[in-house]
């Protein structure tokens, strides 16, 4: 199956060897050997470093700068610099989108739905990984197979219908927190790192298995068990499509859809519309910046088990 | 991998196993497999229908006559829009991957800079590329001036799903760099010494040995991208909406079919029929990482 060609792949490892050393500690050895060539060399790299960033940076700046404009400056001059700062384009989208209810909702999606995934991901991966459960292998297929299904969204669509859960947050975060990808495996993968006589000595010393997987556990597991979080967290957070199938009614809309109807009920108002975005994307973008080099590992590590 | 155990009774343990598999065979599972039996139904989006078995009806209602153009058109425009993200995607991500592997001042800021589009979402990122190539004032529109030319953009037909291509491989591209980045990290830096002192050249170390030992990156890198580019729709949906034939795909018809493409409710449109579209593309996405696995494993073998 393609998850043994993909487990092959050392990334998750390397990658977060690489992260806890920040810079490499040695030069590439293609340098070394040519030293005569060094600036040139040096030189097209970094103009071609300077070429990636633009392609990445510009976007994010110009839509910083068209929602620092008036909506009329925006419109006399598109491409310039801001020179007037209209910062109540932020309050104004804040209030005219309802954003501070979207929010509301979108946390409440993403703190639950990812928490009871990871719950979930824990309660399963663990007792299959140390084989306290007949038929360990039948399992772990379980696991691989939840990441090759098919699109089901008209299943998930009727299920939800039929279950009368359609239209409420509960059917909504169910359905997203049972999204749980590579949670089990990731797990069952640690757990293999947590030696066994743990186990034992805790239960020789009358802890039992609960208590064990809800007391002790989760202290031993939290490098994974946040992964899971945070990847779960990210997929929920920027989910659009199963929000508009599940939830119809506005109120309960999260952050992404009620972003998506700003962008439909305001459409050429860009100034309004980039502050609207760049609110939508602050609290991603505050995450990112704590968190980029755990990110960049724990998302590949789930993308290549996956 | 069995092992004795230690807490007592097992009960506790099967129990609390049997919670956690409960919401995931109900919520996850069942509604997979339950795609292929619905689509031989009439199913409906309203409960109090009655549903009908239809057999292979909406099987051949995608081939039939009234449906053909429409799906040849999604599948077409799959084929291109797969085949070309994951080329230009691997290419370039390859590419970013050696230049931030160099000896660069601040290259995990690079690399974090490269990776942001993967947690930003779809609809931030839809409406970022929607500000730069809006027809009116953009910086998009501004180059396209330049040589001339005025184009709507994602409202013009012929280069729309160029366009989202486009963005796709920018929104797409960090996971690949940083999978690759970690191959090129894993080559044992001795190769590369004891290739120098033979006198080897950097384009003779590139192909014999770089190129060689980053395959299983390679295998991994297209495998994910030809899975996910076929199957991923919701950057489209939000950059040219859910009825656009220049951009109409596969995944997306799924969601177009079953749900009318706007918010759901009161369709009363027959969803086995999306179901059925959701059947022929996983046989279609299977088949085709099949091969395509075989191909590349193959092909680690050669080098």
């Amino acid at each position: 199956m393609s998850n043994q060609a993909v487990s092959k792949e050392p990334a998750e490892g390397t990658a977060a060897r690489r992260d806890s050393g920040g810079r490499r500690p040695e030069p590439t050895p293609a340098h070394e050997h040519r030293p005569r060539r060094f600036p040139l060399g040096r030189l097209l790299s970094y103009l071609a470093v300077l070429v990636v960033m633009v392609l990445y940076l510009f976007p994010l700046l110009f839509l910083l700068n068209t929602a620092l404009k008036s909506n009329a400056e925006f419109f006399s001059n598109p491409l310039g610099m801001v020179k007037h700062l209209a910062i109540n384009n932020f309050s104004q989208a804040w209030r005219q989108g309802n954003f501070g209810a979207y929010m509301l909702n979108s946390i409440l999606y993403t703190a639950v739905a990812a928490g009871l995934g990871t719950f979930i991901s824990l309660l399963v991966g663990f007792p299959v990984s140390r084989g306290y459960l007949k038929h360990t292998k039948l399992w772990y297929g379980l696991f691989v197979a939840m990441l090759f299904l098919p699109n089901s969204l008209v299943t998930q669509f009727q299920l939800v219908l039929r279950l009368n859960l359609y239209d409420t947050r509960l059917g909504y975060m169910l359905m997203m927190a049972a999204g749980v990808g590579v949670g089990p495996l990731l797990v069952a993968g640690y757990v293999k790192s947590v030696p066994v006589e743990l186990d034992e000595a805790a239960a020789l010393d009358g802890v039992g298995y609960l208590r064990y997987l809800f007391g002790f556990l989760p202290a031993l597991l939290k490098p994974v068990l946040s992964t899971i979080f945070i990847l779960q967290a990210i997929g929920v957070w920027n989910d659009i499509i199963l929000a508009t199938i599940l939830l119809p009614d506005q109120t309960k809309s999260p952050v992404t859809l009620g972003l998506f109807a700003f962008q439909g009920t305001y459409t050429s108002q860009w100034s309004l519309l980039s502050a609207a975005t760049i609110i939508v994307a602050a609290p991603l973008l505050v995450a990112y910046v704590f968190l980029q080099r755990y990110l960049v590992a724990s998302v590949v590590g789930g993308a290549v088990k996956g | 991998m069995s092992s004795y155990f230690v807490f007592g009774r097992r009960a506790t343990v099967r129990a609390s196993f049997a919670v956690g598999l409960l919401p995931i065979l109900v919520f996850a599972l069942l509604p997979a497999v339950a795609v292929f039996v619905i689509s031989f139904t009439d199913v409906r989006a309203l409960p109090f229908l009655p549903v009908n078995w239809v057999g292979v009806e909406n099987y051949k209602s995608f081939f039939s006559a009234a449906h053909l153009g429409y799906n040849v058109n999604a599948l077409k425009n799959t084929f291109i829009f797969a085949f070309l993200v994951t080329i230009i995607q691997n290419v370039l991500a390859l590419l970013i991957a050696v230049l931030f592997n160099q000896p660069l001042r601040g290259t995990t800021f690079y690399r974090s800079v490269v990776f942001l589009p993967t947690i930003l979402g779809v609809t931030v990122i839809g409406l970022i590329w929607s500000l730069m190539f809006n027809p009116t004032a953009s910086p998009g529109a501004a180059i396209w001036h330049w040589f001339g030319a005025n184009t709507a953009f994602f409202g013009d037909p012929k280069i729309a799903l160029y366009l989202v291509i486009f963005v796709q491989v920018w929104a797409g591209i960090g996971v690949a760099v940083v999978i690759y980045l970690a191959g090129l990290q894993a080559i044992p830096a001795e190769l590369y010494e004891v290739a120098s002192i033979d006198g080897a050249s950097s384009w003779q170390k590139l192909r014999l040995i770089t190129y060689p030992l980053l395959a299983p990156s390679v295998t991994a890198n297209m495998l994910l991208c030809i899975v996910g580019s076929l199957q991923s729709y919701q950057l489209i949906y939000v950059l040219t909406g859910p009825n656009n034939d220049a951009t109409q795909v596969l995944s997306l018809a799924i969601f177009t079919q079953g749900f009318g493409g706007s918010a759901a409710g009161g369709s009363a449109q027959s969803q086995g029929y999306a179901a059925a579209i959701s059947v022929v593309q996983f046989v279609m996405v299977g088949v085709i990482s099949l091969i395509v696995l075989a191909y590349l494993r193959k092909r680690e073998e050669r080098l």
